[in-house]
């Protein structure tokens, strides 16, 4: 409810249709997920009924017809009126009316600590010589379980798709991600929800489920999830894909498993997740089936002998403690560690859980980092940083941080055309993304869907590359802390990065640490650990927190 | 009739050699206690397990019958999608857990969390049940002819629970319901195909109070 009264919508009823001609439109009723415009079914004319639950999404402005409509920020109320906003307030009285707590999709609202407060390094005379983005060559590519498995993951470029399932996501959707995924070369993901079978072949660039008729090039990879819900799943689910992850958590909902409500479990959903039909698929908090890290340990164990040792096994981390956690995953035998950040998005989720809980993405990598360096697996068992990554510009500071690669969740939705409205979960997306009603599933088209995503990760490749290659590097890997500076205090705090202008990690840090000389210079940025005991290292048979 | 020592072996050789095996004829495995994941994921084929099994026994099985002469470790016959796990002896914590479909029949006691989200296994326990037994089932059966713990049957969705003993508590979600002549015949053949002694008029049988117990 951080949005409520956040937005101004105004009708210019000289352009409006429905203004002119009562009863001929009436799209922004229909597109608005939050009821903010109200038909008069007596005398067929509009007007807004709430405006304030405007969510800014703009959606309706969008399908106006007449381009009618604006949507402004109203003045902030957190100068005047904070911590009683009218936000606070409107949650209060919901609360009071209904005796409910609020769910809402998609991820954490307003300002958290994140990547805009970090800036990039260039080269210039001092450190190695920039290179040519038009003219050399930069390495990109990822390989995960490289030797652990003999079909290790060779991912083109240093994205995959997060995990979202079919149920939150239409079935369009899924394969509109996993034909990105095929353009491109990189990984798409089946979530908890089961494998819709296309996605088997399409995300390998097939066109048809025998295989024969190659379509898209390069040709990418399905990451197959083993969650607590075990939706869908079978040995054969196990073996349809490229890798298996085990979710332990996610960004959104960190400690609480996947909600998906009954409204979006329809026949198709029931039959891949094998479910009742309008039943609330909420997986469990944890697994019921492990109980320590050494059955986690086993559980890697048997994923690798079902899948005959071919694939390699990936976790999935919510934002929780970071370096204890990534330690665990390394004791359990990961070939990689997805670490979703605070902001990372959701199809459902309570809104309190969504807004307040977990770490911030910047703040997960530098500890996820140093439990790989401390294990002696950093660029072994890959890292790969999720929650809130926008861009190109986000995934290179990820990976300056440390990071192999990143997941894109909420951004792919927004390159399919969402427009964060904050309702996935109500199962209504005017553009067919996370709705299960035939009529809205209509508009998305999963081939241009596709190439939209393809377009989006080809145009962040790019912009990874130029700041690689300005920062002086010929290879991702080997991008260090060195290539980024903070450029507030509470970032350098956070992040262990270099303050801008100072030029050295704040004294918290540098009190904690080694001294930097110890490091050789350009060997893993400013070198420095976070002074660690030994001891924090996590203890065998315990489950990760 | 094939037999694989697996003492001292990993899981991968063992398991290798019992895939390799199936296809002809029923397998033999002794000496397996240490092994967390025996015969796992197997389609096809009939696996004796002398002595005591490990955690995770037939995992991901997908049609296989596994028959345990002694005990059975923790979650065994996990995520089964069909077949028959039979345990002549007492199954640990979990037995059937995230379950699709085939049948688990543990001769003995079964443990806590036994028979989660069965969705749609038929689970059955000759002996008793620990706590949290059939938690969050969506579908299939699970039939206790002894007694239950705390908890019995907790946020049940679906599916039917049958207890031929007592339990310490029910769970939330529950409600009696009296047996019809398809849960008797049903139950008389279940106790007829394992070669169980119980009447089954003395069962009580307990269904979901509400199909969608959240968010309403």
């Amino acid at each position: 409810m951080a949005v409520v009264g956040a937005f101004c919508v105004s009708v210019n009823r000289e352009a409006c249709l429905n203004a002119q001609m009562p009863g001929k439109c009436a799209t922004c009723a229909e597109v608005c997920p939050h009821g903010v415009y109200v038909l008069d079914l007596a005398t067929g004319q509009m007007h807004i009924q709430n405006y304030n639950a405007c969510v800014g999404c703009r959606i309706c402005s969008e399908f106006c017809p007449a381009d009618a409509i604006r949507v402004n920020p109203a003045e902030s109320e957190y100068l005047s009126r904070y911590p009683w906003t009218l936000a606070a307030v409107e949650e209060v009285h919901a609360k009071a009316q209904t005796g409910e707590y609020l769910l809402r999709g998609f991820g954490t609202q307003g300002p958290t600590p994140n990547f805009d407060m970090i800036t990039v390094v260039p080269s210039q005379i001092a450190s190695a010589a920039p290179r040519d983005k038009y003219r050399e060559e930069c390495d990109l590519e990822v390989v995960i379980g490289a030797d652990t498995c003999e079909r290790p993951l060779r991912l083109k470029l240093p994205f995959v798709w997060a995990a979202m399932s079919f149920g939150a996501l239409s079935l369009e959707a899924k394969q509109a991600l996993a034909i990105g995924a095929a353009m491109t070369g990189i990984a798409t993901n089946t979530g908890e929800g089961g494998l819709v079978p296309a996605e088997a072949w399409l995300a390998r660039g097939f066109a048809d489920e025998a295989r024969t008729r190659k379509q898209w090039d390069p040709g990418g990879y399905l990451i197959i999830q083993w969650s607590t819900g075990r939706w869908g799943v079978s040995v054969d689910y196990v073996n349809a894909g490229d890798a298996v992850e085990v979710k332990i958590g996610q960004g959104a909902k960190p400690g609480m498993g996947g909600h998906l409500l009954g409204s979006k479990v329809t026949e198709d959903v029931a039959r891949v997740r094998g479910v009742p039909v309008g039943s609330d698929a909420l997986s469990p908090c944890r697994y019921y089936d492990v109980q320590t890290l050494d059955d986690m340990r086993h559980m890697v164990a048997f994923l690798r002998d079902v899948t005959d040792y071919q694939l390699p096994i990936l976790f999935k981390l919510g934002p929780s403690r970071p370096y204890a956690d990534v330690a665990a995953c390394i004791e359990a035998g990961a070939d990689a560690i997805s670490i979703d950040g605070l902001v990372g998005g959701t199809g459902c989720s309570p809104d309190i859980v969504t807004q307040g809980v977990g770490i911030p993405t910047i703040a997960c990598i530098p500890p996820a980092v140093q439990a790989l360096k401390d294990y002696g697996v950093h660029r072994k068992v890959k890292l790969i940083a999720l929650g809130g990554i926008r861009s190109g510009l986000d995934a290179f500071k990820a990976l300056a941080l440390g990071a192999d690669a990143v997941g894109f969740g909420s951004a792919a939705e927004i390159a399919l055309g969402c427009r964060a409205c904050y309702a996935c979960h109500k199962g209504n997306c005017p553009y067919g993304i996370t709705s299960q009603k035939p009529e809205l599933r209509a508009r998305l088209d999963p081939v241009e869907g596709g190439r939209r995503l393809a377009n989006f990760i080809h145009a962040s490749a790019e912009e990874v590359k130029i700041l690689t290659m300005l920062s002086g590097h010929r290879a991702i890997a080997e991008l260090t802390t060195e290539d980024l500076r903070a450029m507030d205090l509470n970032t350098a705090a956070l992040t262990g990065l270099k303050l801008a202008g100072y030029e050295r990690p704040l004294p918290i840090w540098e009190a904690l640490t080694p001294r930097p000389a110890a490091e050789p210079r350009g060997a893993n940025g400013n070198g420095l650990k976070r002074a660690r005991p030994k001891a924090r290292r996590v203890v065998r048979g315990k489950v990760p927190a | 009739m094939k037999t694989i020592d697996a003492k001292a072996k990993d899981l991968q050789t063992v398991n290798r050699a019992v895939r390799a095996a199936v296809n002809g004829e029923p397998v033999i495995v002794k000496h397996a206690a240490h092994l967390h994941g025996l015969a796992a994921g197997l389609k096809l084929g009939q696996v004796e397990v002398a002595g005591d099994a490990g955690d995770y026994l037939g995992v991901l099985n997908a049609g296989a019958v596994i028959h345990v002469n002694h005990d059975a470790g923790r979650y065994a016959a996990d995520n089964m999608t069909a077949g028959t796990v039979v345990i002549d002896g007492d199954a640990g914590y979990g037995a059937g857990q995230y379950c699709y479909g085939g049948t688990v029949v543990v001769r003995g006691d079964a443990g806590d969390f036994t028979a989660t989200m069965n969705k749609g296994a038929l689970i059955l326990v000759a002996g008793d049940v620990g706590d949290e037994a059939g938690t969050y089932m969506l579908k299939g059966d699970l039939v206790v002819l002894g007694n239950a713990g705390q908890n019995f049957a907790n946020y049940l969705i679906r599916g039917t629970v049958y207890l031929g003993g007592t339990w310490q508590s029910l769970g939330h979600n529950t409600r009696q319901e009296p047996l019809t002549e398809a849960d008797l015949a049903k139950l008389r053949g279940y106790f007829e195909q394992y070669g169980l002694q119980a009447d089954p008029a003395q069962f009580k049988k307990i269904v979901a109070a509400s199909a969608k117990p959240f968010y309403n």
